[in-house]
């Protein structure tokens, strides 16, 4: 996991979310937050699924089960 | 609300299951007292993107994956790894969380990296490791841990010639798994359960040859020869535990996102495109197993006599070089049909090295899809329709190879997986991957009705 940083959030969503964790299945405002917005940075691709390492090692591992060559 | 737990076996084969019933009381009692269908894996039936068509209800095309790696854009090196961020479809449990029901998913490849679900989740053997966040919520790992001890999401250096160390691992995995599901059904809320174990293609790659008599390679003394049974009787005793702890009028499905085939042999695709004048490299002298995606960073290939190449793997895909298209494209875009129905047609002509024919099977995207999204492969190409596997690499200095190029393999895959639907008043015939989300969605509209 990287580093954190810490932001400010309105009053008014986190209370929202505190209000709603069990619906959300989160443990934590933070938690929530974090989720959701890596979903969405990935999503409009602005972060990457996986480090270059990362990838380079689950490629390994793809050829290794004979998925690529 | 009756609940529904689907259990995903990998590679679970219809033909292959049907043999080995006799031996499993707890799938043959599903089967028997509800349905047991073949399924109808989408093309290319292989694991990504497989398991997201069935829990999408797309194809591969509208879903735009066409296997693991994908083109990212239209140059000659831009392949990425598919991830649960290539998948912008809402899955069943999306759905399904948007009327307030919640799921448990464990394992459904094409989960990594984990979106926030309405429920739990776990993801799959796309996960670097479980240092890294691979649940939703992110806390989860902690029960996961705690109920799996490590949790292995896939078996470790898998191409082994060491098959009892692969069995050992294989089966581990298998029991942690089904002990993480039996810990969450058991502890947490839940209306839908997904859970898919990836043993059972592991060891069908693996073992396929010392199970299957017809097999080339194998030999009836195999001290492996019972593994693969053995390792199905594991699997049924693990789901009769799981069912014992689930609610007893809870609706089972057992399905497998594609099924089996011995493997043959395999076709050296791009060494076949550089014979027939497609593909064009400026190396002369290359050892064998060069990896095409190498020559081309190291600028070792002729782009400007490069009509096409191949991708390798199961399945092949080919990838015409069109000009205003590709970076050096060398096939006037208005030529492109003819040439790449020209190609179609010498491609499903390869033969055996005895000059047999093999009943390749050649697929056009926009015949076989729906929508055809992203950068789809130009062809697909089922050698032997999929007896015989693709080899991408190059340096052989032959079309025909009997080993596969990644090392031991014994199995392909094969277009039909299985559904087994308990309790069910339908029986029997084919069903298509396509219509799993569906019949998901159906069950919790009757039971809200």
């Amino acid at each position: 996991m990287s580093k954190a940083r810490e932001i400010r959030l309105s009053e008014e969503v986190v209370r929202a979310i505190e209000a709603h964790l069990v619906e959300l299945s989160a443990g934590s405002v933070e938690e929530y937050v974090e989720a959701v917005l890596r979903e969405r940075l990935r999503r409009e691709g602005h972060l990457a699924a996986y480090s270059p390492e990362e990838e380079r090692e689950i490629t390994r591992r793809l050829r290794d089960l004979g998925y690529l060559d | 609300m009756r609940k529904l737990a689907l259990i995903g076996l990998d590679c679970a084969d219809p033909v292959l299951l049907a043999e080995l019933l006799p031996g499993l009381p707890t799938l043959r009692e599903l089967a028997a007292s509800g349905s047991f269908a073949r399924l109808r894996s989408v093309d290319p039936p292989i694991t990504i993107p497989a398991w997201m068509c069935m829990m999408t209800g797309k194809d591969p095309g509208e879903l735009g994956v066409y296997g693991f790696r994908n083109r990212k854009d239209t140059s000659y090196a831009g392949l990425g790894v598919a991830s649960s961020a290539s998948f912008s479809a809402p899955a069943v449990w999306d759905l399904l969380g948007e009327r307030g029901l919640r799921s448990i998913l464990i394992g459904v490849p094409g989960t990594y990296p984990p979106k926030p679900v309405k429920g739990l989740l776990v993801s799959c053997f796309l996960a670097p490791s479980t240092e890294v966040a691979f649940t939703y919520p992110a806390t989860l790992r902690e029960k996961v841990k705690a109920l799996a001890g490590e949790y292995l999401f896939d078996a470790r250096e898998f191409r082994t010639e060491d098959k009892a160390r692969l069995v050992e691992e294989v089966v581990a995995m298998t029991k942690r798994r089904f002990a993480l599901v039996r810990g969450l059904v058991s502890t947490e809320p839940w209306d839908f359960l997904a859970a898919v174990e990836i043993g059972p293609d592991r060891m069908h790659h693996a073992f396929f040859a010392h199970h299957d008599p017809r097999h080339p390679k194998h030999d009836p003394a195999s001290p492996f020869r019972d593994a693969l049974r053995e390792y199905y009787q594991l699997l049924d005793q693990e789901i009769a535990a799981l069912l014992s702890d689930l609610p007893s009028r809870t609706r089972v499905l057992v399905v497998s996102d594609h099924g089996v085939q011995r493997l043959e042999g395999g076709i050296a695709l791009n060494e076949w495109l550089i014979r027939a004048g497609y593909l064009a490299l400026k190396a002369d002298s290359l050892e064998p197993g060069t990896r095409l995606g190498d020559l081309v960073r190291e600028g070792l290939v002729d782009w400007s006599r490069t009509i096409a190449w191949g991708e390798g793997g199961y399945y092949g895909r080919i990838f015409l070089n069109v000009a205003g298209r590709e970076p050096e494209g060398a096939i006037p875009s208005s030529e492109c049909e003819i040439v790449r129905t020209k190609l179609a047609r010498e491609l499903a002509a390869i033969p055996d090295e005895e000059g047999r024919p093999i009943g390749t099977r050649v697929l056009f995207p926009e015949e076989i899809y729906r929508e055809v999204r992203g950068i789809a492969p130009d062809l697909l190409v089922y050698f032997g329709d999929l007896r015989f596997r693709s080899i991408g690499t190059v340096g052989w200095g032959r079309i025909h190879l009997r080993e596969n190029d990644t090392g031991p393999d014994d199995a392909n895959h094969a277009p039909y997986g299985i559904l087994i639907d308990y309790p069910s008043e339908q029986k029997g015939g084919d069903r298509s991957i396509l219509e799993v989300k569906d019949l998901i969605l159906a069950h919790f509209d009757k039971e809200a009705s």
